[in-house]
């Protein structure tokens, strides 16, 4: 099927505005995508550095109640003349107001005194940080607390928990705790070390800080012991908390020591994180920070932008056809007139051509008919008197012949007038086309 | 055989037939218009009354307008 002038124009102009459009979208889709991945990750750095801060901030906190109480003369007092009972008393009270896990009171010999979370006696000798409060030093770390530590505590079933992967299967178990503790030395009026106070939060399990970090920075925020997330604010598809899971990205990072930011998802949600390794006073990881902001506002944006590229692009579409029909309705009324001006010149051009073709073959004809008159004419002149009959014919389609001839004379100068007209036309004709392909007049 | 006149609504069509039909091999010799043939134009085609039939479909496939015949 062949196509007008004004369609193959304005489907050249529709097709020039979809392909910018394509082109457009994919290109701004594709940048977008690049630009967006690479602030969602400055983002989730700068948020999981303030995520540390929160961190650090809960540990200085620490710090700082285990230092006062240790400056405490009602608990000096009450370790100097073994009054266990009240110092169980003092102990629960201040770590029930203070929001600690456990607080412990050991002698000078590292032999426990009193804990707030109950009677158990035992040796804390062997735990470095008290090792080190019993030397006179005030030392705040975070820490994994062991299996038999915990359970002195009472703590054992907070951090205790089946660890399971993306599939649901179980694939580790865990049983130390990752805290946030803080160890001071008690001394009597000599300053003489007469023992040391041990406290800290249990992370596992526990979601005031994660929860407190979300609220403040959004996103979702987890904590992990080792590479298993131990208390998050990460939501599962049921509403629930995701605990206890596996995150694969974690191992490299507990491996190396160096953060991660990438994709990682969990809860059944693609999320762009970023994961700062967590180091204890020997500066070994013992665990991470895991911060993330969900893919899907990321996609949420490059999928806005582009509907709006392609409402507006539709929009620039209509408005470039309204502008565009008139002119393309003008080129081809031009061009539609210029053609019946060179087709009307054309065939006038050709009668004459047809005319002269015939009247030559007219005039030959007339010409020979001349000729055989003349031979006939001569020979009536030699005494041939019988055919006068055939010259009087011949002589009366001679007299018909010229009519003809003169009829076709007048006819064909009438046309050659019409013919210069005609090539005057149709020099304005070229020159209107140029004009129209140009610009210029000819 | 006789003649058969054809003749057409200008001088121009008549020239056009006469091309067109030496074209299609029709012999037709152009002669003035007889006095009982209403027509403004004023040359008319004489041809072999054996040939009309070839001739009509000559003019007809090239689109020429036949203004009438006279036997």
């Amino acid at each position: 099927m062949r196509m007008s002038l004004r369609v193959r124009l304005l489907g050249t102009i529709i097709g020039a505005i979809v392909l910018f459009f394509i082109i457009s979208v994919v290109a701004a889709r594709i940048v977008l995508q690049r630009d967006l991945v690479d602030l969602g990750k400055t983002e989730v750095t700068n948020s999981g550095g303030a995520f540390g801060g929160y961190w650090d901030s809960r540990k200085d906190q620490i710090r700082l109640l285990v230092a006062q109480d240790a400056l405490s003369d009602a608990l000096r007092k009450a370790v100097q003349s073994n009054n266990v009972s009240a110092l169980q008393d003092q102990l629960s009270n201040i770590a029930r107001t203070s929001g600690l896990s456990f607080l412990t009171i050991v002698d000078e010999n590292g032999n426990v005194v009193a804990r707030a979370n109950g009677p158990e006696r035992g040796s804390l000798k062997g735990n470095p940080l008290i090792a080190r409060a019993l030397t006179g030093e005030t030392v705040s770390t975070a820490a994994l607390l062991d299996p038999a530590f915990l359970s002195g505590e009472g703590l054992a079933p907070q951090a205790q928990s089946d660890i399971k992967n993306a599939d649901g299967k179980v694939v580790e178990h865990v049983d130390k705790g990752l805290a946030l503790v803080s160890a001071a030395p008690i001394s009597d009026a000599n300053e003489r070390t007469i023992g040391a106070i041990y406290g800290g939060i249990l992370m596992n399990h526990y979601y005031d800080l994660v929860d407190q970090a979300t609220r403040a920075l959004g996103g979702a925020s987890a904590l992990l012991d080792g590479n298993a997330i131990v208390a998050s604010t990460i939501q599962q598809p049921d509403g629930t908390r995701a605990v206890d899971v596996l995150v694969p990205n974690a191992s490299d990072v507990i491996k190396s020591g160096q953060a991660y930011t990438g994709p990682d998802t969990q809860g059944g949600t693609v999320y762009l994180v970023r994961v700062d390794p967590i180091s204890d006073d020997q500066n070994t990881v013992i665990g991470a920070r895991w911060y993330g902001i969900p893919m899907s506002r990321i996609d949420d944006i490059i999928n806005h932008t582009t509907l709006t590229v392609l409402i507006w692009g539709f929009i620039a579409m209509v408005l470039a056809l309204v502008l565009a029909i008139p002119i393309v309705q003008n080129v081809s009324n031009t061009l539609a007139e210029r053609s019946h001006q060179v087709r009307d010149a054309a065939k006038e051009l050709g009668v004459i051509i047809v005319g002269a073709e015939v009247s030559g073959d007219h005039v030959a004809a007339t010409k020979a008919a001349v000729e055989k008159s003349g031979n006939v004419i001569a020979a009536v002149a030699g005494g041939d008197t019988n055919r006068i009959g055939e010259l009087k014919s011949l002589n009366d389609e001679l007299q018909s012949d010229m009519i003809v001839i003169d009829t076709l004379s007048q006819e064909m100068g009438n046309r050659m007038k019409q013919a210069v007209d005609r090539v005057e036309q149709l020099n304005e004709v070229a020159g209107g086309l140029n004009q129209l392909v140009t610009g210029e007049s000819a | 055989m006789a003649d058969v006149i054809l003749f057409f609504g200008t001088n121009a069509d008549t020239m056009i037939a006469t091309k067109t039909l030496k074209d299609a091999g029709v012999t037709a010799k152009m002669i003035p218009k007889p006095a009982n043939v209403s027509t403004t134009s004023n040359l008319c085609l004489s041809i072999d009354s054996g040939v009309e039939s070839q001739a009509k479909t000559a003019l007809a496939g090239a689109g020429v307008a036949l203004g009438g015949v006279v036997k």
